[in-house]
């Protein structure tokens, strides 16, 4: 069961791959495969050079990492990645500055950039369903740009109490790139919407953790109507390139202000939905909230549990770095970004000391609805000492952010605790 | 350093106190999770100080051989089980509580397509990860 990567080239190589994979799951099954990993990782320093196991053979993505800058790698399998806050200063955030959020393996088609013969299907409850290439949705449908905030559903995960289960992603799990495509609404009429649909189900060919072929990675999706707002889009570039690997390549959907996992990477369908979706972390308690508000570290009944939507009012310190020394009586500037899943940021404000006393920072307009916004403030520390800036925005409802995390869910999501930074002030 | 080492002492006895008066009374009160905090693991960044944990509690840095996790009964067990879908990094992170494991093993068996062991292996193993990466102890 083992290939070596070096004495075929990488066509035949993944034919192999993937034949002789599914020839081994058909013959021993799942059980088997997972006691043969259980034997053969820890004696993998072992094998001949170049020498891979079958089932290990597909890519986390972690050699592409080289590529990003200052990233804190949660997890190696499957990849995770979060930014710290300083490095998200760039209004529109760059490739090397974008978190990464794997939750199978990276497709091989991704890895090889290899777009030929995709197509993206759409059917369900449509009156004609569809089957378009790349190209059928750059030049059928009008294509737009703009920023769009990516925010992981767990991010701040970390900040809750008790720990809840998943990655520990603190507050970098966020960006704003600027992405190319198509409006999702644009598809949906072209197909023609049943009264019947309410809701989408998005699917790719990312490979399960498990290594089973036929399992499903994730398959989230959104509501009819937030789709049709016209905000979500299909998209196939970021900052002006194709989209890479890690971040979906060739197609991913944007649904801007809802947690990330509704934006599908790698996608190839959108099965339109009679029912809201219930496909791969649709249910049971991802990416869900309690109906209700619960006391810290209660277990709430899978039936008691209602999909997250809108991600809540937020914003990051992106400068100075935490920690920075200042002169104690001079004028620095502090500044960040701003946004929310509704859209709607109205003002910020940043406290010195603690809390007491807030100042209102300058905000500037979203360069679209869904961009994150720059805000900035400029503070005089009066004297030497220890400071913290602590950032509080609010959205045009007067709901802003918390200066501990909100109310406690059994998953950790939605996490908008005020963000802090330390600022030194020497004399 | 020294003096972070030395305040985490006079937080251990704070949370004492703390216990001890959730003790006489039973009403939940949400000033008992603030009182008594450890020190955050940076000085240099507040958000650190309120974080779920700080990371002393998995010991270190573990048994290198198997992906890190801290020495004890179950380790083995538990890496070779879960090394098949994942790396142990995303175990690390996990401060949870015993019934959160219990259900994070249903999804995995149920949902994940992950192969369950025999009756003891499984019981080692979630005793192994509630000792270890527990939010209850």
């Amino acid at each position: 069961m083992l290939v070596d990567p070096n004495h075929t080239d990488p066509q035949s190589r993944d034919d192999l791959h993937s034949n002789s994979r599914r020839a081994f799951m058909k013959t021993t099954g799942l059980t088997a495969l997972g006691a043969m990993l259980g034997m053969v990782v820890p004696f993998e320093r072992n094998l001949p050079a170049g020498v891979i196991p079958v089932a290990l053979a597909q890519d986390t993505g972690m050699d592409l990492m080289s590529d990003k800058k200052g990233l804190v790698v949660l997890g190696d399998r499957p990849l995770n990645a979060e930014v710290p806050a300083h490095l998200l200063d760039d209004d529109i955030t760059p490739y090397e500055h974008l978190f990464v959020r794997m939750n199978g393996l990276v497709p091989q088609t991704a890895l090889d950039q290899n777009a030929e013969n995709w197509t993206l299907t759409i059917d369900g409850e449509v009156e004609n369903p569809l089957e378009l290439t790349i190209d059928d949705l750059k030049s059928r449908f009008e294509n737009v740009t703009s920023r769009l905030v990516i925010e992981c559903g767990g991010n701040g995960r970390a900040f809750f109490q008790p720990g809840t289960s998943g990655n520990q992603w603190t507050v970098g799990a966020v960006g704003c790139p600027e992405w190319t495509g198509v409006r999702l609404s644009d598809v949906l009429k072209e197909a023609g919407l049943k009264k019947t649909a309410v809701y989408t189900g998005h699917y790719s060919n990312d490979v399960h953790l498990s290594g089973d072929e036929e399992k499903e990675v994730i398959s989230r999706g959104a509501p009819i109507e937030k789709v049709m707002e016209g905000d979500t889009i299909i998209a196939w570039a970021m900052n002006g390139e194709p989209l890479t690997a890690l971040h979906g390549f060739p197609l991913r959907v944007i649904v801007p202000g809802y947690p990330a996992s509704a934006s599908q990477k790698y996608l190839n369908r959108i099965w339109i939905r009679d029912k809201e979706h219930d496909g791969a972390k649709m249910t049971g308690d991802s990416y869900r909230l309690p109906a209700y508000p619960v006391a810290p570290g209660t277990e709430v009944p899978e039936s008691d549990m209602v999909v997250l939507t809108n991600m809540p009012i937020k914003s990051i310190v992106t400068f100075p770095e935490t920690g920075t020394e200042v002169k104690a009586g001079e004028q620095v500037e502090v500044r960040g970004h701003a946004w929310c899943g509704k859209g709607n940021v109205a003002t910020m404000h940043i406290s010195v000391d603690f809390g007491q006393t807030w100042q209102e920072a300058t905000l500037e307009p979203a360069a679209n609805r869904f961009a994150w916004q720059r805000w900035r403030a400029n503070v005089t520390l009066p004297q030497h000492g220890y400071y913290e800036v602590w950032a509080r925005a609010t959205d045009g409802d007067g709901i802003s952010q918390p200066p501990l995390s909100p109310v406690w869910n059994p998953r950790g999501y939605a996490n908008n605790i005020q963000h802090r930074i330390a600022l030194v002030a020497t004399a | 350093m020294k003096h972070l080492f030395a305040m985490g002492a006079g937080a251990v006895a704070a949370l004492a106190l703390g216990a001890g008066l959730a003790l006489a009374a039973p009403e939940p009160d949400p000033m008992t999770a603030l009182a008594g905090r450890p020190a955050g693991a940076d000085p240099l960044d507040p958000m650190t100080a309120l974080m779920a944990r700080p990371d002393e509690g998995t010991g270190g840095e573990g048994n290198a051989e198997l992906g890190g996790l801290p020495e004890g009964p179950g380790a083995e067990d538990t890496f070779y089980q879960c090394v098949a879908c994942h790396s142990t990094e995303i175990i690390k992170q996990q401060r949870v509580t015993d019934h959160r494991w219990d259900e994070l093993w249903t999804w995995m068996v149920e949902r994940q397509g992950m192969a369950e062991p025999d009756e003891e292996t499984k019981k080692v193993i979630l005793t192994y990860l509630k000792t270890y990466f527990s939010s209850e102890r």
